[in-house]
């Protein structure tokens, strides 16, 4: 299998070879699937930080730079850690792309959020900073709705988890790592809270059932 | 009696109260990506269970989003396909109003 990609300054990233073998097996060949595995993850995670710079404010292009070695370093390292579970169900350039696209973005959330205090138990009530435009007004009554699931069917966790994740914008894995918590437990609780929120709104009659409602959300 | 608050964004409304099932987690979601935006690439049907499952995901947590969009856009580059016309693909496949591509 041939493998051509570029990697961030066009330079071609071309390796032949099983990738998996070359890079189980010491020798010659695993120095140089090293080699190209390492231009693969850096034209990756440049591709991430490239796509979120404007996350990171003004900084400059040591900053991005940085970011991008220290990303695909990291992604090497948790790449060859899971090399055998790859199963081949994809080219194994997508597969490794991945790992620098995760870690990648990662770290630029991290960077992006890194001076900026997050108070979850600020979030015990929606925060009022809605719409105020006439046009909204169609949609206030079933606002008002939601407004008032949150405050009534929620526990105080999924409150706090939901309106920090969908109201503050507070990216996952940045809130998880102020709390301790792994993404996966905050998404949990993100999903349970809007499926208790739809369940209500179905009972309230403001959210019409699943069988009617294809379409019309 | 209930203060009166400006009501939230009918955007902010959709994305609180979304509608997420089939459940996959952040973790399985990170092990799928790969297999799913090169089904979005090949339009491949693959296991149709597991593609609602990752759009549903991706619809409901915009980190993960983010990550599949970049890993599209480089398999997209590889094949030598559009990135853009990927994304807009991508898009299409996690709009809830639609769900159009079963
Ligand atoms: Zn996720």
């Amino acid at each position: 299998m041939t493998t051509v990609g570029s990697d961030s300054v066009g330079t071609a990233v071309t390796f032949s070879g099983d990738w998996t073998r070359a890079l189980s097996v010491p020798g010659p060949d695993q120095d140089e699937a090293m080699r190209h595995l390492h231009l693969l993850l850096l034209r990756a995670s440049r591709t991430q930080v490239l796509r979120m710079r404007s996350s990171l404010g003004p900084v400059g292009s040591d900053v991005v730079e940085e970011i991008v070695h220290q990303a695909a370093d990291d992604a090497m390292m948790a790449l060859l850690g899971k090399l055998s579970s790859f199963e081949g169900r994809s080219r194994f350039t997508t597969w490794a792309y991945k790992f620098a696209v995760l870690h990648a973005a990662t770290h630029v959330r991290r960077r992006a959020w890194r001076d900026r205090d997050v108070h979850l138990d600020a979030l015990d009530v929606v925060p009022d900073r809605g719409a105020t435009s006439e046009q909204y007004a169609e949609a206030a009554d079933l606002a008002d709705a939601v407004r008032q699931a949150i405050d009534t069917v929620l526990s105080q966790h999924q409150r706090r988890i939901l309106l920090a994740l969908v109201v503050e914008e507070i990216p996952v894995d940045v809130l998880a790592d102020r709390l301790g918590a792994s993404r996966n437990a905050l998404y949990k609780t993100l999903h349970d809270a809007r499926r208790r929120l739809r369940t209500h709104l179905r009972e309230t009659g403001h959210l019409a059932d699943p069988d009617q409602q294809a379409g019309t959300t | 009696m209930s203060t009166p608050h400006t009501p939230l964004e009918p955007d902010v409304v959709t994305r609180l109260i979304l509608d997420t099932d089939p459940w996959l987690s952040c973790d399985d979601c990170f092990r799928l990506v790969d297999t799913y935006v090169e089904s979005l690439l090949d339009d491949a049907g693959r296991d149709l269970a597991e593609r609602d499952a990752m759009s549903a995901h991706l619809r409901g947590c915009p980190a993960c989003l983010e990550e599949a969009a970049t890993v599209l856009v480089l398999a997209a580059e590889d094949r030598g396909s559009d990135p853009e016309a990927a994304l807009v693909h991508l898009e299409r496949t996690i709009d809830p109003s639609g769900r159009p591509e079963r």
